[in-house]
């Protein structure tokens, strides 16, 4: 141990006799300059294009690469005729629903314009139930919406029907296909 | 306005105005999916299941049953698109068979057969389904 202890002293005695602060400083700083410019390097920017075929995208979904918006803002493109809270407010996300909750596979279907790209899509707006409403994100936007008395097209109605529980809690908007490539 | 510029201005019209008709398959998604289900399975005692939709065709009234039921006589497309997608629906729910039999529905036959309304649909296809199980 002891002669741990010396050969450490001597180290470092002989590190501080041959080596200035400044040049810790300068080492320091050129450490912190090169490493930042390490993401820089091509190397990176070819791992961000994606490959052929490389591509995770849900069936309809618009391509990734595109300005998404904000799934938490009720302006966000695919709420267009969305009539409850907003399932990504609740838990969820904009396509999934909040954990303990129940996607109603009876929908109604519309479509919302996607601005990034112009195309029309067509949007499944699919109740998520079996819990109490979740009271985040009132979000009443009625693009295409219709009167009650035609109910296929109606946003007012509870869409929970064809899930064990009709309690309502919130809402996702499923992108389900490309309804027209210019709106 | 001469009458060459007047008939130019109305032909600019029709062709500004954005074309509403979609796919039979773009429809399916807006007007049927959303209680028949992706694979026209719906639900069990509420939603009729389309699988073999042309069965109907083979008994007497079927034809007109599939253009008069509300989903297809009340729904918001026109004619000949209503017409296409029934025969893409025939089509893509079979029997398989039917593809090559199918006389395809004409926005026509739509246009008669629609109007009329049919005030008790359960009573109806439930009749159309026993005289198809008493024809087995």
């Amino acid at each position: 141990m002891a002669r741990m202890d010396r050969w450490m002293t001597g180290f470092a005695r002989s590190l501080a006799r041959r080596t200035s602060r400044r040049s810790v400083l300068a080492g320091i700083g050129t450490a912190l300059v090169g490493g930042a410019a390490v993401p820089l390097l091509p190397v990176a920017r070819g791992r961000a294009e994606p490959a052929p075929g490389d591509r995770v995208t849900p069936s309809g979904e618009p391509d990734p690469t595109t300005p998404a918006g904000d799934p938490q803002d009720c302006g966000y493109w695919r709420y267009c005729a969305v009539d409850g809270f907003l399932s990504s407010c609740c838990g969820g996300s904009h396509n999934a629903c909040p954990p303990g909750t129940q996607m109603s596979p009876i929908t109604w279907l519309g479509t919302c314009r996607n601005p990034a790209d112009g195309k029309e899509y067509v949007i499944s707006y699919n109740d998520c139930c079996g819990k109490d409403v979740c009271g985040s994100c009132i979000c009443r936007r009625h693009e295409g919406d219709k009167p009650v008395y035609y109910t296929p097209k109606s946003n007012d109605i509870d869409w929970c029907m064809g899930t064990r529980e009709i309690i309502y809690n919130s809402t996702v908007a499923v992108v389900v296909g490309v309804a027209r490539e210019k709106g | 306005m001469s009458r060459a510029g007047l008939g130019l201005a109305a032909l600019a019209l029709a062709l500004a105005a954005p074309a509403r008709g979609e796919t039979p398959e773009v429809n399916y998604l807006l007007q049927c999916q959303g209680c028949h289900l992706p694979d026209g399975s719906g639900k069990s005692g509420a939603v009729p299941d389309l699988k073999d939709l042309g069965r109907f065709l083979a008994v007497p009234g079927g034809r007109e049953y599939l253009v008069r039921v509300p989903g297809s006589a009340q729904s918001p497309l026109s004619d000949a698109d209503l017409a296409a997608l029934l025969n893409w629906m025939l089509r893509r729910f079979g029997p398989a068979a039917i593809a090559d039999t199918l006389e395809p529905y004409t926005p026509e036959e739509i246009t008669a057969l629609r109007r009329p309304p049919l005030a008790d649909v359960a009573a109806t296809r439930a009749r159309l389904l026993a005289r198809l199980r008493a024809g087995d």
